[in-house]
């Protein structure tokens, strides 16, 4: 392969007709505050908007039993009049709810009116039993993640202070939500589980089921970790700037493939001084995912990985950058396939930064779409012609035509319903993953019709 | 029964005056939020072939229409092309500049991105109070590309979800032409909704489309089912405007007979072998296809004599609980449904329909009382709670107290309710379509099972998913 001398990256910027993959701010801050327990939402805006909240719901494994989502139904007199006064009589309306606090979120026409949600929280608070929390995410001041960035600012600030004492080997996990993974509670279960196995604690998820007092720890958090390449590091400078919460594992791939969850687990076992714990876990993890292949997927006479048949085969990525960018050395290393099409859905600086250094780093020269949306994807599936697609069921779809024959569905929004959270991080990850793509692969060799009638 | 746990207990005209009146409709019941008047609107758009709809707005508007269509519904279960759902994405700037320049660019874009025939501009809350003029827009923009170019203001504030549907339909009869010919014995369908979107069911329509063809007449559009532009233009060259529904196709039968003199035949669902009949005769008749139709009635009626027999048979006497739950498409379907169960002998009680749902529905409503449709209602205190699981769990709990002060109840709703008496379960996909003579015969088929082995316990795992 050429040694690359520039990274060809593209940044949709400004686009005038954008189809886009990501919702807006206001979705992005529901599907942080919905991980917060004991907490009810309310939307102050038109009915609309309530559906933005209600489909980050799931998202958090929020149980309709114990969280309310709540909407202010602004009509046409509230956006000529001012929608507080409404606002309000919502937010007394309330008061019978057994919660601990109640986040009232803001859509683009209570932001654009003026409709001063803070000070009517503040004039109703001692009339309320629980904290109101408002947080000003209108839509059209960004994307989802942009959304998950405002809501953590927004929470961090009202609800964290600095206690000063630090706890020894202890952790604050920021944005495990952040994650195209439909079932990203599974990475967040092994992130912690693998904490656990080295002795560190984790203080605080921002979030998901986070309790309010876990505000409280946050600042005695020695390190934050980041669970995203696609929010929270705005969350983790605050931390840091504030209460001198140190950032760990910063500038490398998430843990996902053999290479990347071991630099990631021996960067952790370095900060806490357990590297030999470390190196311990790479080496058992790395064993049980090589036996286990060889035991399920390398029968002597029977089923067997028909992927690893696809050596050097040209791929394109697309993904939210959290999935995305560790699936390039995933892909590359242990899969053996060339990735040559990367399209993402965000653009952070930081997440620019890992991709384009591992691309450098695999000698890899693929096209790179930032930011991208589902026409700029179809485009460039079909300049590029890939013969395999990582991606969701929009690309399914949209690579009808184009004469690439398959899709591996690995990020949201997925047509397989799932119930169990299956992470694709670690080495338990890689296994899941191997899973989805074999059946994905031999989903595309399935007879759609039969070639005659059995005769019973 | 206690006074408790009834909230309401009259008839459908005694609940809309109530309704007129505005009592009962809580002002801010926060947690019943149905679809904004954009969304509705868009549902409408999407079931034209070829028709770019322009979100004007932040991408969470487009970001959840797309959502819902591109999980599951459109390639998959509607075997619809993955469609473009652009918008400007208007952000902080647009919001103090003005977003009109951008969105005049964008049309220029969505022409040259997707070659489309159509493409319409839906401005949404954000781009409605900065007071973007979207159909200057449109109309400037027109003569810059191939396509139609249209605007509709759709603001999610801007009227109940059913105004957005109703300025839709309105919209798009623009785009009629007067007709160079008339096509003799062919109808259009009107007011249908099936685009990628899960908005209808599919099967209805076919056993429509069937019945109209054993009679001879021909569908000339189906407006907004999947049709093409090219359909809406010439819509006009049929003989006459027939819809399904009391709701979706009324106000464009109305507007279409009133600009342009265009017959319309307003009947309603056709639930049951009356309301069929009604159907049919009322599309056959003004085409003078009367004949043919009464043919095709009673050779179709034949067929399904055993099942005539059956609900005849079983429903007489019954009291029936009919509550119009999501699962089985709305209210109107529910009352569709009691006309139906008296037709068979049975009692209907419509249980919990919305007041704020009266209030949307109240030409619709007011249409039905006309016919003389007006059941007996019970609505429950319940159904006013705040919170979607309060008033879910109190309405189900009201549901199962109500339903032991009946004898011979049978329940006709969704299988997430456990009342101690036979359950309908409406909301079984599988046992689609239930227009027309094949819906009889559907609903026969659920009626039978829900009858079978009524002793039976019902899940408490499924209970317990959704009750807690």
């Amino acid at each position: 392969m050429a040694k690359r001398t520039e990274i060809l990256s593209q940044i949709l910027k400004g686009e005038k007709c954008f189809d886009p993959y990501l919702f807006c701010a206001l979705h992005g801050a529901a599907m942080t505050v919905l991980g917060v327990e004991n907490c009810a939402v309310l939307t102050h805006g038109p009915q609309g908007c309530a559906y933005l909240v209600d489909s980050a719901f799931a998202w958090q494994e929020a149980d309709w039993i114990e969280t309310e989502t709540l909407c202010t139904k602004l009509c046409e007199d509230e956006i000529v009049h001012g929608g507080e006064e409404l606002l309000a009589r919502t937010i007394l309306e309330t008061k019978e709810l057994n919660i601990q606090a109640l986040f009232v979120l803001t859509a683009c026409g209570p932001e654009v009116v003026g409709d001063d949600i803070v000070g009517v929280c503040q004039d109703l608070q001692s009339r309320i039993p629980f904290k109101l929390i408002p947080i000003e995410c209108a839509g059209y001041k960004g994307s989802q993640y942009d959304g998950i960035d405002i809501a953590l600012d927004t929470v961090l600030r009202k609800l964290s202070r600095n206690s000063r004492k630090k706890i020894p080997h202890s952790v604050c996990l920021i944005a495990p939500q952040a994650n195209a993974n439909p079932t990203w509670v599974g990475d967040l279960a092994w992130v912690k589980q693998t904490l656990s196995q080295m002795g560190i604690q984790v203080v605080a998820t921002l979030t998901y089921k986070t309790a309010l007092s876990d505000f409280d720890n946050i600042s005695k958090a020695e390190v934050s970790l980041l669970l995203s390449h696609d929010a929270g590091k705005k969350a983790a400078d605050y931390l840091f700037s504030q209460f001198g919460v140190e950032q760990i594992c910063q500038g490398i791939p998430l843990p996902i493939g053999m290479s990347n969850t071991e630099r990631w687990v021996l960067e952790l076992g370095k900060r806490f001084d357990v590297q030999e714990l470390a190196e311990k876990l790479v080496a058992e993890g790395e064993r049980m995912v090589a036996d286990t292949l060889r035991r399920k997927a390398w029968g002597v006479s029977g089923e067997s990985l028909d992927l690893r048949l696809l050596y050097r085969m040209p791929v394109a990525i697309i993904a939210d950058a959290t999935i995305g960018i560790p699936l390039v050395r995933f892909i590359f290393e242990d899969l053996e396939m060339t990735p040559e099409l990367i399209c993402l859905r965000s653009s952070q600086p930081y997440a620019r930064e890992i991709l384009e250094g591992e691309v450098e780093a695999l000698g890899l020269n693929p096209k790179i779409v930032y930011n991208t949306d589902v026409y700029e994807v179809r485009r460039s599936l079909g300049e590029i012609k890939p013969e395999a697609v990582f991606g969701s069921n929009v690309e399914r779809h949209a690579i009808e035509g184009l004469g690439i024959p398959f899709i591996f569905e690995v990020v949201n929004p997925m047509r397989q319903f799932r119930l169990v959270n299956r992470a694709y991080f670690g080495y338990g990850g890689i296994l899941n993953l191997l899973e989805l793509i074999e059946n994905d692969f031999n989903d595309k060799w399935r007879s759609k019709e039969r070639r005659y009638k059995a005769r019973w | 029964m206690g006074n408790d746990i009834i909230a309401f207990h009259g008839n459908l005209q005694q609940l809309l005056e109530k309704v007129e009146k505005g009592e009962m409709v809580p002002k801010m019941q926060a947690s019943h939020a149905p679809m904004c008047k954009f969304m509705t609107a868009f549902f409408v758009l999407n079931g034209i072939r070829h028709c770019v709809p322009l979100v004007h707005a932040p991408t969470g508007c487009a970001a959840q229409v797309s959502e819902w269509i591109r999980r599951g519904d459109c390639c998959e279960h509607r075997g619809v092309p993955l469609e473009p759902v652009p918008c400007t994405s208007l952000n902080e700037s647009d919001v103090i500049y003005g977003g009109e320049g951008k969105l005049l660019e964008a049309v220029l874009e969505a022409d040259k991105k997707y070659h489309p025939d159509l493409i319409v501009i839906l401005s949404c809350c954000t781009a409605g109070i900065i007071g973007d003029d979207v159909e200057t827009i449109a109309h400037e923009a027109k003569k810059l590309v191939n396509a139609r170019v249209m605007a509709i203001k759709s603001e999610g504030f801007g009227g109940d979800f059913r105004s957005g549907y109703e300025d839709a339909f309105k919209l798009i009869m623009q785009l009629m032409e007067p007709p160079k010919k008339k096509r003799k014995g062919a109808i259009n369908i009107i007011g249908y909704r099936l685009g990628p979107t899960a908005t209808e069911i599919p099967e209805d329509l076919k056993e429509i489309e069937r019945l109209l063809d054993e009679v001879g007449i021909k569908i000339h559009a189906e407006i907004a089912a999947g049709c093409t532009v090219e359909e809406i233009r010439r819509a006009r060259e049929a003989e006459l405007n027939a819809s399904f529904c009391y709701d979706w196709g009324q106000k464009l039968g109305d507007l279409m007979k009133d600009e342009f003199g265009m017959p319309y035949s307003r009947t309603g669902l056709p639930y049951g072998l009356k309301a069929t009949e009604e159907w049919l005769l009322g599309v056959a008749e003004p085409l003078g296809m009367n004949k043919k139709a009464l043919d095709v009635i009673k050779r179709e009626t034949e067929k399904i004599l055993p099942e005539l027999d059956y609900l005849g048979r079983i429903l007489k006497g019954r009291v029936a609980f009919i509550e119009p739950t999501t699962v089985f498409n709305g209210p109107i379907r529910g009352l569709a449904m009691a006309k139906m169960v008296e037709e068979f002998g049975a009692h209907p009680i419509i249980f919990n329909i919305h007041p704020y749902t009266i209030k949307e529905r109240m030409p619709s409503i007011k249409y039905l009382l006309e016919t003389g449709v007006n059941p007996e209602l019970i609505l429950t205190p319940g159904v006013f709670r705040l919170g979607s699981y309060s008033e879910m769990s109190e309405t189900e709990e009201e549901l199962e107290k109500i339903v032991q002060g009946y004898d011979n109840v049978i329940y006709f709703g969704s299988s997430d309710r456990y009342p101690s008496c036979p359950v309908v379960n409406l909301g079984l996909i599988s046992r689609f379509p239930r227009f027309g003579f094949r819906g009889i015969q559907n609903i026969a088929k659920l009626i039978e099972t829900a009858l079978k082995d009524t002793s039976r316990p019902r899940s408490r795992l499924f209970k317990e998913m959704i009750y807690g």
